[in-house]
C-alpha cells in the first residue's frame, strides 16, 4: 500500500517490540544469577515479570506481522514473499508461518508463551526455583531471538514496495498446513519446559518427588501437542499431496518423529519415578535428549540442510547459528547434568525383574532404540555426502522393514504391562491373567488369517497383538470393577465409572493405548490392505475398484479465489455419492496442486486423483483404502485420553509427593 | 454446485452411460508401479517415482513399462537404473560399502541399550535402598507449608 510512508509503519513497532523482548529475555536470563551475586533474592523475582514482558513484546511483534499480511503491506519483505491481493484472508494469517523467517518467530513467541504460563503457574506451587526455570527459558529465548533478529528477520523491508506481492506456496493453502505448524511447534517447544525443570532441578538440588509430577504433566502436554501435529502432518499430506499415503519416512517427518520417540519413552519412564522413586537421572537425560531432538529437528528443517548439503555448507548463516546454538546448549545441559546429576538419586531399587517397572525399562529401550535408529537412517546419508561425497537414499522401504518389527515389540510389551504390578509380579496370578488375552490374539490372529488372505506377515501378527493388548485393557478394567462390585455392592456401569475415575491417570494411559490399538488398525488397513488402479477414461466410462463402481461423468474448468480449478466428477454407480478430485493452477506457480477426491466411511476411504491427460482421455489415479479413518479417529482418542490422564487432580498428586517427601526424610 | 451448473459447464461431453464401457488397468501398470516403490525420483526430495508428479518421474515409469513390455525381469530393470544413476536410486540402500552402516549399526545400538539396561536393572536387583536424600531446609519448609494448607 503506497500510503504506508517509510517513516510510520506499524510494522517497525514490532519489530522495536522484538528487539526489546530479547533485551529483556537477558535480563530474566541474568535474574536468578545476579540475585545469588549481589545477595538480593528479591531480585529473583524480576524473572517471572519479565518472562510476562517478554511474551506480551513478542505478541505486539507477532500482531504487527499479522496485521502486516492482513493489510498487505509489502513494504515488508516477508510479507511480499509469501501473500498477496487475492490470497483468501484466512491464509493470510497463516501465511506468517508460511515461510522460513515467519516459523522460527512462531517458534520463538510459543516459547515466550509456554514461559510466560510457567511463570504464572509456578508462582504459589514452586516460586523458590521459579526463577530459575524462567532463567532457562530466557536463554533459550534470547538464543531464537539472536537467529530471528540478526540473520532471518520477517521484520527485514523492501523499498520500492511492489504492487503486489508473491504467492503462499500453494501447498500450505490447506487448512491442515494452518494448524500442523502452530500444533507442531507447541509440541517441539513444549519440551523446553520440561527441559528448563530438569536443569532448575540440577541446578538446585531440587528434590525430585517435588520435580518428577511438573515434568510428566508438561510432557504429557508437549507430547499430545507433538502427537496432533504429527497427525495433522499426515492427514494433510494424505488430502494434498495425492499419492493416498500420509506417512513417507520423509527426513522432515523423522525430525518430528525423533523427539515424539523419545518423548514417548520420557512420559513412561516419569511414571515409574512417580510410582517407584527410581531412574531419576536417566529421566533428566530423557528430558534433554529429547529437548535437543526438538532443536535438531529445528535444525534440519530450517538449515535447508536437507534439501542439499552442499547448498548448506556453500552459505551456513542460519543452520550455522542453529547448529552452533544447539551443539552449545547440549554442552551446557550435559555438563550440568554431570556435575549434579548425581545429587538426582534413586530412592528405592528394584525389587523384581518381572514388575511393571522392569518392563518400562524396556520400554524405555526399545523406543530409544527406535528413535537410535531413526536418527541414524536420517543423518547417516547426510554425514556420508558431506564427508565423501558417496550418496546413499534411506527411504521409506528400509524404514517399514526396519520399524516395523521395533513397533510390533512395543505392542508386546503394551500388551504385558498392565498385567504386572508395581514392585514384585505373582507368576501364578500373571499365567492365569495372560489365559483371556492370549486366547483373544489368538483368534485375531485366526480370523486375519482365515477370513483376509494377507499377503504380508506382519498384517496377521499385527492384528494379533491387537487382540492381546485389548484383552489386557478390558481384563485390567473388568478386575478393578468387580472387585468394586463385590466390596460395595455397585451395580457395573455405575462401578466401571467409579473406577475408571479413581484412577484417572491409570486409565487415562489405557485410552491412550486403546487409541493406539484403533491406529494400529488404520495402519494395517490402510497399508497392507489398499487396493489400487491407473486408468484412461473417457466421459461415461467406469472404472471398477474393490466393487466400487465408479462413472467419469466430466470435468470442468472454474475460478475460485486465487487460483483456477480443473475438476473431474465421478458418481458411484451403487451408492450415489459424488467424488470431485481437482487440478489446482495457482498463478506464478508451475506445477498444478492435487486435491484428492475423497468418499469416507469408516471402514474404507475412495481416493482419487486426476493423473494427466493423455489425448482425449484423462488418467485416474484411484485407489480404496480400508481403515484411514481409524488413524483419524485412534489420534482423538488419544488425545482423549490424554485429558483424562491430565484430569487427575493435582491436590492428589501433591499430597502424595508430601507423603513420600516427610516419608523419606524420616528415615 | 447444483446440477444444473455441471450440465452448464461440463466440457468434456458425457457419452450414452449405455455405450460407456468399463475400463481395465493394463495389467502391466501394477507390475510397474511395484518396481517403482522401489525407486527414488532423483530429482525430488526422497520420494518413489510411484508417487511423484515430476517429469523425470513420469519418463522413468514410462521406461519400466516399456522394458517390462520387452520382457526384462525387475532385478533387470532395476539394475539398468542403478547403472544409470548409482545405488542413490534405491530407496533400500544395498548392504555395500557405503550402506552396510544402515544395516548393521541398528543391531549393534539394541545390543549396547539392552546390555546396558540389563546391567542396570541386574545392579539394582542386588542393591539394597539407597538411603533417603536429605530434604534442604526449604524443602522441609515446603512440605510442612503445603501440609498444613490441607
Amino acid at each position: 500500500m503506497s500510503d504506508q510512508t517509510f517513516f510510520f509503519n506499524l510494522v517497525e513497532v514490532g519489530h522495536f517490540a522484538a528487539y526489546l523482548a530479547m533485551v529483556v529475555a537477558v535480563v530474566q536470563g541474568l535474574a536468578p544469577l545476579l540475585a545469588r551475586q549481589l545477595r538480593m533474592p528479591a531480585l529473583a523475582g524480576v524473572a517471572v515479570n519479565a518472562s510476562v514482558a517478554v511474551f506480551a513484546l513478542t505478541t505486539l511483534g507477532g500482531l504487527t506481522l499479522i496485521h502486516a499480511f492482513v493489510t498487505s503491506n509489502f513494504s515488508v519483505l516477508y510479507v511480499s514473499q509469501h501473500s498477496n491481493l487475492q490470497l483468501p484472508m484466512f491464509y493470510k494469517v497463516s501465511a506468517l508461518w508460511g515461510g522460513h523467517e515467519g516459523s522460527l518467530y512462531l517458534w520463538v513467541w510459543i516459547l515466550t508463551l509456554y514461559t510466560a504460563i510457567l511463570g504464572w503457574h509456578g508462582r504459589t506451587r514452586y516460586p523458590q526455583r521459579l526463577p530459575v526455570i524462567l532463567a532457562v527459558q530466557g536463554w533459550l529465548v534470547v538464543g531464537f531471538f539472536g537467529l530471528i533478529l540478526f540473520l532471518s528477520s520477517p521484520f527485514e523491508r523492501l523499498f520500492p514496495v511492489p504492487a503486489d506481492g508473491n504467492d503462499l506456496n500453494p501447498l500450505l493453502q490447506d487448512p491442515g498446513m494452518v494448524i500442523h505448524p502452530p500444533m507442531l511447534y507447541l509440541g517441539y517447544v513444549g519440551f523446553s519446559v520440561p527441559f528448563a525443570f530438569a536443569m532448575a532441578a540440577l541446578l538446585t538440588n531440587w528434590n525430585s518427588t517435588l520435580w518428577s509430577g511438573l515434568i510428566r504433566r508438561w510432557a504429557l502436554i508437549a507430547w499430545g501437542f507433538l502427537t496432533t501435529g504429527i497427525v495433522l502432518g499426515g492427514w494433510w499430506a494424505y488430502h494434498e499431496l495425492g499419492w493416498g499415503g500420509y506417512w513417507a519416512w520423509d527426513p522432515v517427518e523423522n525430525a518430528s518423529f525423533m523427539p515424539w520417540l523419545l518423548g514417548t519413552a520420557l512420559i513412561h519412564s516419569i511414571t515409574v519415578q512417580d510410582h517407584r522413586r527410581m531412574l531419576h537421572a536417566w529421566n533428566i537425560f530423557l528430558v534433554i535428549t529429547t529437548f535437543s531432538l526438538s532443536l535438531l529437528g529445528t535444525f534440519l528443517v530450517r538449515s535447508g540442510v536437507l534439501s542439499s548439503v552442499h547448498a548448506f555448507a556453500v552459505d551456513p548463516g542460519r543452520g550455522a547459528y542453529i547448529l552452533v546454538f544447539m551443539v552449545t546448549v547440549l554442552t551446557i545441559s550435559f555438563s550440568i547434568f554431570m556435575i549434579k546429576g548425581r545429587a538426582q538419586q534413586a530412592q528405592e531399587s528394584i525389587t523384581s525383574a518381572f514388575s511393571r517397572e522392569s518392563v518400562f525399562v524396556w520400554n524405555n529401550v526399545i523406543f530409544a532404540f527406535a528413535c537410535a535408529t531413526v536418527l541414524l537412517a536420517t543423518l547417516y546419508p547426510l554425514a556420508l555426502e558431506a564427508l565423501t561425497a558417496a550418496k546413499i537414499t534411506v527411504g521409506a522401504p528400509y524404514f517399514n522393514a526396519v520399524m516395523v518389527p521395533i513397533f510390533l515389540v512395543v505392542m508386546l510389551l503394551m500388551g504385558i504391562a498392565p498385567l504386572l504390578p508395581w514392585r514384585k509380579a505373582n507368576l501364578a496370578k500373571l499365567r492365569s491373567r495372560l489365559t483371556i488375552p492370549a486366547v483373544l490374539g489368538a483368534i485375531a490372529l485366526a480370523i486375519m488369517l482365515v477370513l483376509f488372505q494377507p499377503t504380508h506377515w506382519t498384517a496377521p501378527v499385527a492384528v494379533g497383538l491387537v487382540g492381546f493388548v485389548l484383552g489386557t485393557i478390558v481384563t485390567d478394567l473388568l478386575r478393578a470393577v468387580n472387585q468394586r462390585r463385590a466390596q460395595l455392592s455397585e451395580h457395573f456401569g455405575r462401578a466401571t465409572l467409579k473406577a475408571v475415575l479413581a484412577n484417572r491417570r491409570h486409565y487415562g494411559g489405557m485410552v491412550i493405548h486403546l487409541g493406539v490399538l484403533v491406529m494400529a488398525l488404520g495402519l494395517v488397513g490402510s497399508g497392507l490392505f489398499r487396493s489400487e488402479i491407473t486408468v484412461a477414461m473417457a466421459g461415461g466410462d467406469v472404472l471398477e475398484i474393490s466393487g466400487e463402481r465408479l462413472r467419469f461423468e466430466g470435468v470442468r474448468t472454474f475460478r475460485k479465489d486465487n487460483y483456477e480449478s480443473l475438476q473431474a466428477q465421478f458418481t458411484s454407480l451403487d451408492s450415489g455419492y459424488v467424488l470431485l478430485p481437482e487440478r489446482r493452477f495457482y498463478p506464478r506457480q508451475e506445477a498444478p496442486m492435487t486435491e484428492s477426491g475423497l468418499d469416507s466411511t469408516l471402514v474404507r476411504d475412495v481416493y482419487i486423483i486426476i493423473s494427466e491427460r493423455s489425448g482425449d482421455k484423462w488418467i485416474f489415479r484411484a485407489f480404496v483404502i480400508p481403515l484411514v479413518q481409524f488413524i483419524w479417529l485412534g489420534t482423538i482418542i488419544i488425545l482423549a485420553g490424554l485429558g483424562l490422564t491430565l484430569s487427575s487432580r493435582r491436590r492428589k498428586v501433591k499430597q502424595e509427593a508430601i507423603d513420600h517427601s516427610s516419608l523419606a526424610h524420616a528415615k | 454446485m447444483t446440477n444444473i451448473k455441471w450440465m452448464f459447464l461440463v466440457l468434456v461431453l458425457v457419452a450414452m452411460p449405455s455405450l460407456a464401457g468399463e475400463v481395465s488397468e493394463d495389467p502391466l501398470e501394477r507390475q510397474m508401479l511395484e518396481i517403482a516403490k522401489l525407486l527414488r525420483c532423483a530429482v525430488c526430495q526422497n520420494q518413489p517415482i510411484s508417487d511423484s508428479a515430476s517429469d523425470l518421474a513420469r519418463d522413468m515409469r514410462a521406461i519400466i513399462r516399456e522394458q517390462l513390455q520387452a520382457g526384462k525381469s525387475r532385478d533387470e530393470i532395476i539394475a539398468y537404473f542403478v547403472e544409470r544413476y548409482g545405488n542413490y536410486v534405491l530407496l533400500k540402500p544395498p548392504v555395500d560399502r557405503a550402506g552396510a552402516a544402515v544395516w548393521f549399526l541398528p543391531p549393534l545400538l539394541l545390543l549396547v541399550i539392552g546390555t546396558f539396561a540389563v546391567v542396570f536393572v541386574r545392579r539394582r536387583l542386588r542393591q539394597p535402598l539407597p538411603p533417603a536424600p536429605e530434604l534442604s531446609d526449604e524443602d522441609m519448609a515446603r512440605v510442612h507449608a503445603a501440609r498444613d494448607q490441607d
